[in-house]
């Protein structure tokens, strides 16, 4: 089995990145996780440049992404990410404390992979947060390079 | 013989150029630059005598037999416009008025006989004039003021017969003051038709206002040669005082028994509006001096009726301004202008002097007081919106220009409309009634002429016999302040609407906008607001996680009251979004199975303890509405049933539908723990609780929520309840939402 790839967080609450590392932890995935603060950060880690330029090769297994970013926020993102024929196929679960219609159906429109609305209730989050590792981490091989099909799963 | 009533060849007739003069004098038609005589017609005896040629001759030589004056001096006094006195001439006893103008380089001179008692100068008529001025200055009443002018001027020509002829809009005349003696008959009342005075004679009255024929079956003197050397064209008489009448004129007067006739032209404003007519029976020469002093007069009285008339028509206005302004008060002070408008009725009515109004906006019509019904309206509207589409349409004579009108002429045979919108159909009307009126006229129309059998030449009528013509299908012809005062109604009313509707915009502009900041705020809540609650939780439930050994029992329960806490914040933030977007959301409205849709949400709903409830749910339509709205409301509702017959032994909730007119209305219904009737206004607000938290839980937002979905699918919401004996909680759905 080769190298488990990371898990890119893009989060920008610290006490969210605590509390869904917290989460992630008791999921107890060999994945590493990578912490980015904004929008611009993430797109320097996925396309491997600025402080990202000498990282090791590869996409991360998911991208997990907070809707409300400093800079370049989560819709821009994931709208970047899901144009690029390159970065297309890696997962990108959306993070939101948000109810509102309107991002959910924009995010899907844009092809996000999964939306999930950060529960208040810590349980459900944890729970939330081991489905999806467990899932994207772990279960979902990507498709094979040079696949530029659709969806795959 | 259906023939019109215009003596057509009369129009024709090129009177200003007749070709001769009256035989009472001369007409000299000078060259300006050498002073010879090129046209010449001289009609008077003792004139001929003293001149044995005039074509050719110099003027001067000809005049200064008649005057010692210098002749230069005289003729300069000749005016460009208009013809003046220059001078009393005396031919061996025989004397004569001269009096000149200037026409295309020529000087037209008169010589007109004067005769041995008239007076020589204006200073004798004039105490006439005076008096007449001190009349007029304390007639108040028209009638008065009409009757010294008729009177003075009876006095001053010692003519037979005076009389004041008015003209209306179609150039009929109506005699409306006279002075008469036994030598002719009266007049007065009668109506005259157009054709009596065709347009180019009434020209001719509007530039020359005194006109003198002295015999009606006098030879005139031809004027020699019949074309000026100088213009190639015939001297035009305008001006002249002596001027030759036409041969229909003369025969027309002889028809009448008058063998004289004077007139004086009444103008206002430079437009002919009446004549002061004089006649005679036999033949009669009006003095020079004595037809000025009667020209005076004539004036006077056209400045003074201008003067009443304006003052009268001023108080009118005025009167009409008050009525409009309490109309504008009541129009802007209304949410539609329709309403301002009727709201002073009498108010409506009277700034036109209607009998009847309506107010039309589209298929609408509002109808007062006198109306020719609404279907008369329809027609109406209708035939005006085919019309050119003018602001503002008048007739006192309906029946002639709208087929089918004159079986609605008791109310509406006057017709007066403002047009209010350029693009729809609004109009307001005001009606007047039929008024028959009988006019007198001298002659019997359609008899006025007829043709001479063996000439074929038309003829003026012989018979000058009252004949009275009833005049139907007719209103009270609308008076043009009532017209203005409409006009600027209109005005006020298409500002009205204008400035309604930019509030109108200006406003949902701004809801727009406000709607857009809520939007925003209640975004910005979504995401900041619940963020907190969900730290709180997230770190107390991490803190009993890994330092729950070393807690005491008093510690664990601090936690759990804090996590408990900032659930219940959290839940309500996200009841507040969900109500917020049940407002925001867009409906989509189907086909909704309700007996289905409630069948679903009981079966989700989850019963604690896993008490038995009766469930008795009635037949239930299809109706049509957004599925996941309603299903909110059924789930908010059926939840509180359940919630609230917590403590009941047998808990029953009921689930109905009925049709009422218009609507269906749904009941759920429990035998729960009811409520005091007393608050049931405080049942759907948002935050409104009628229990303590402790005894029964929620956030306060589901019954505002049931509201808001039931309003955005245009229905009612209401309930009763007893407390202790259950509560029923009811919502509408309008007929139109059945499926």
């Amino acid at each position: 089995m080769a190298e488990l790839k990371p898990i890119l967080l893009v989060e920008d609450s610290p006490k969210d990145v605590e509390l869904t590392l917290a989460a992630l932890e008791q999921c107890q995935l060999a994945n590493s996780v990578v912490v980015v603060r904004d929008g611009a950060e993430a797109l320097d880690y996925l396309y491997a440049r600025g402080d990202y330029a000498n990282r090791a090769a590869g996409e991360p297994a998911v991208v997990l992404l907070d809707l409300k970013l400093p800079k370049v926020d989560g819709l821009e993102v994931l709208e970047i990410v899901k144009r690029d024929a390159l970065l297309r196929h890696t997962p990108v679960v959306m993070l939101t404390s948000s109810r509102e219609e309107r991002d959910l159906v924009r995010s899907y429109s844009l092809g996000v992979n999964a939306f999930v609305v950060k529960p208040v209730e810590f349980e459900q989050f944890f729970e939330a947060i081991r489905d999806l590792g467990m899932f994207w981490a772990v279960l979902n091989e990507p498709p094979p390079r040079g696949y530029n099909g659709g969806g795959t799963t | 013989m259906a023939h019109p009533a215009n003596l057509s060849a009369c129009e024709d007739e090129p009177i200003h150029i007749p070709g001769s003069i009256q035989p009472h004098g001369a007409l000299l038609v000078v060259d300006s630059a050498t002073g010879t005589v090129l046209q010449a017609a001289v009609g008077d005896a003792a004139l001929r005598q003293h001149w044995k040629r005039v074509e050719g001759a110099p003027v001067a030589r000809l005049l200064a037999e008649g005057t010692s004056r210098p002749i230069d001096d005289l003729l300069a006094l000749a005016p460009d416009d208009g013809s003046a006195h220059l001078a009393l001439l005396n031919f061996d006893g025989a004397r004569f008025q001269l009096v000149g103008h200037r026409r295309d380089d020529c000087l037209v001179l008169e010589l007109e006989r004067a005769d041995e008692d008239e007076p020589v100068s204006l200073d004798a008529v004039y105490p006439h004039v005076r008096r007449f001025l001190e009349t007029v200055q304390h007639a108040h009443a028209i009638d008065d003021l009409l009757q010294a002018a008729v009177e003075e001027i009876y006095g001053l020509t010692r003519l037979d017969r005076v009389l004041v002829y008015r003209f209306d809009a179609d150039w009929n005349g109506e005699v409306i003051a006279e002075r008469t003696n036994d030598r002719l008959p009266s007049y007065l009342g009668l109506h005259f038709p157009a054709s009596d005075i065709p347009a180019q004679a009434r020209d001719l009255y509007t530039r020359n206002r005194l006109r003198l024929i002295a015999d009606a079956n006098y030879t005139p003197a031809v004027i020699t040669p019949p074309h000026n050397p100088r213009t190639g064209r015939p001297v035009d008489l305008t001006a002249a005082v002596l001027r030759s009448v036409s041969p229909v004129h003369l025969e027309y007067m002889r028809n009448m028994g008058t063998m004289a006739s004077f007139s004086i032209s009444l103008l206002r404003e430079e437009r002919l509006w009446g004549l002061i007519s004089c006649h005679h029976r036999d033949p009669a020469r009006v003095p020079y001096h004595v037809r000025t002093a009667c020209d005076f007069i004539g004036q006077i009285l056209s400045m003074q009726l201008a003067a009443k008339d304006a003052q009268a028509r001023m108080e009118h206005r005025h009167a009409l301004r008050a009525v409009q302004s309490r109309l504008l008060a009541r129009m802007a002070g209304a949410d539609h202008f329709v309403k301002g408008l009727l709201d002073g009725d009498q108010d409506l009515l009277s700034l036109a002097n209607a009998s009847g109004a309506a107010i039309v906006t589209g298929s609408e019509i509002e109808a007062i007081g006198e109306h020719p019904g609404i279907d008369a309206i329809h027609s109406i509207v209708h035939w005006l919106s085919r019309q050119r589409r003018e602001d503002l349409f008048v007739t006192d004579r309906l029946a002639k220009v709208l087929p089918g009108a004159e079986h609605f002429k008791d109310t509406a045979s006057g017709v007066l409309a403002i047009s209010i919108s350029q693009l729809h159909d609004r109009y307001v009307l005001w009606f007047r009634p039929e008024i028959t009126r009988t006019i007198t006229w001298g002659g019997e129309p359609g008899k006025l002429q007829a043709a001479n059998p063996d000439s074929g030449r038309l003829h003026p009528r012989k018979s000058f016999a009252a004949w009275n013509e009833i005049v139907r299908l007719r209103s009270k012809p609308w008076d043009q302040v009532e017209i203005d005062a409409t006009a600027e109604l209109r005005t006020a009313i298409v500002d009205i609407v204008l400035r309604k509707a930019e509030e109108t915009a200006a406003l949902s502009e701004r809801l727009t906008s406000i709607n857009k900041e809520l939007e925003a705020f209640s975004y910005s809540v979504s995401h900041d607001l619940r963020a907190p609650f969900r730290h709180i939780v997230g770190y107390a439930q991490l803190l009993k996680k890994h330092e729950g050994e070393r807690l005491t029992e008093r510690g664990d329960r601090y936690i759990a009251t804090i996590v408990e806490s900032a659930i219940a914040a959290g839940q309500l933030v996200d009841d507040l979004l969900s109500f917020s977007q049940m407002g925001r959301a867009t409906l989509h409205e189907v086909a909704v199975d309700m007996k289905g849709l409630v069948e679903s949400v009981r079966a989700s709903l989850q019963v604690e303890g896993g008490r038995e409830i009766t469930w008795r749910i009635g037949a239930l339509p299809v109706v049509r509405g957004d599925p996941m709205m309603l299903r909110l409301a059924l789930q908010n509702l059926m939840d509180n049933a359940i919630k609230f017959t917590r403590d009941r032994p047998d808990p029953v909730i009921s689930i109905a539908a009925r049709r009422e007119p218009g609507e269906i209305v749904f009941t759920v219904a429990d035998n729960g723990i009811g409520f005091d009737m007393a608050y049931v206004g405080k049942l759907f607000g948002v935050f409104q609780r009628l229990h303590r938290p402790e005894e029964f839980q929620g956030t306060g937002i589901g019954l505002a929520n049931v509201r808001r979905i039931i309003e955005r699918h245009r229905g009612r919401t209401w309930a009763e309840g007893k407390l202790g004996e259950g509560a029923q909680f009811h919502f509408s759905l309008p007929i139109d939402n059945e499926d």
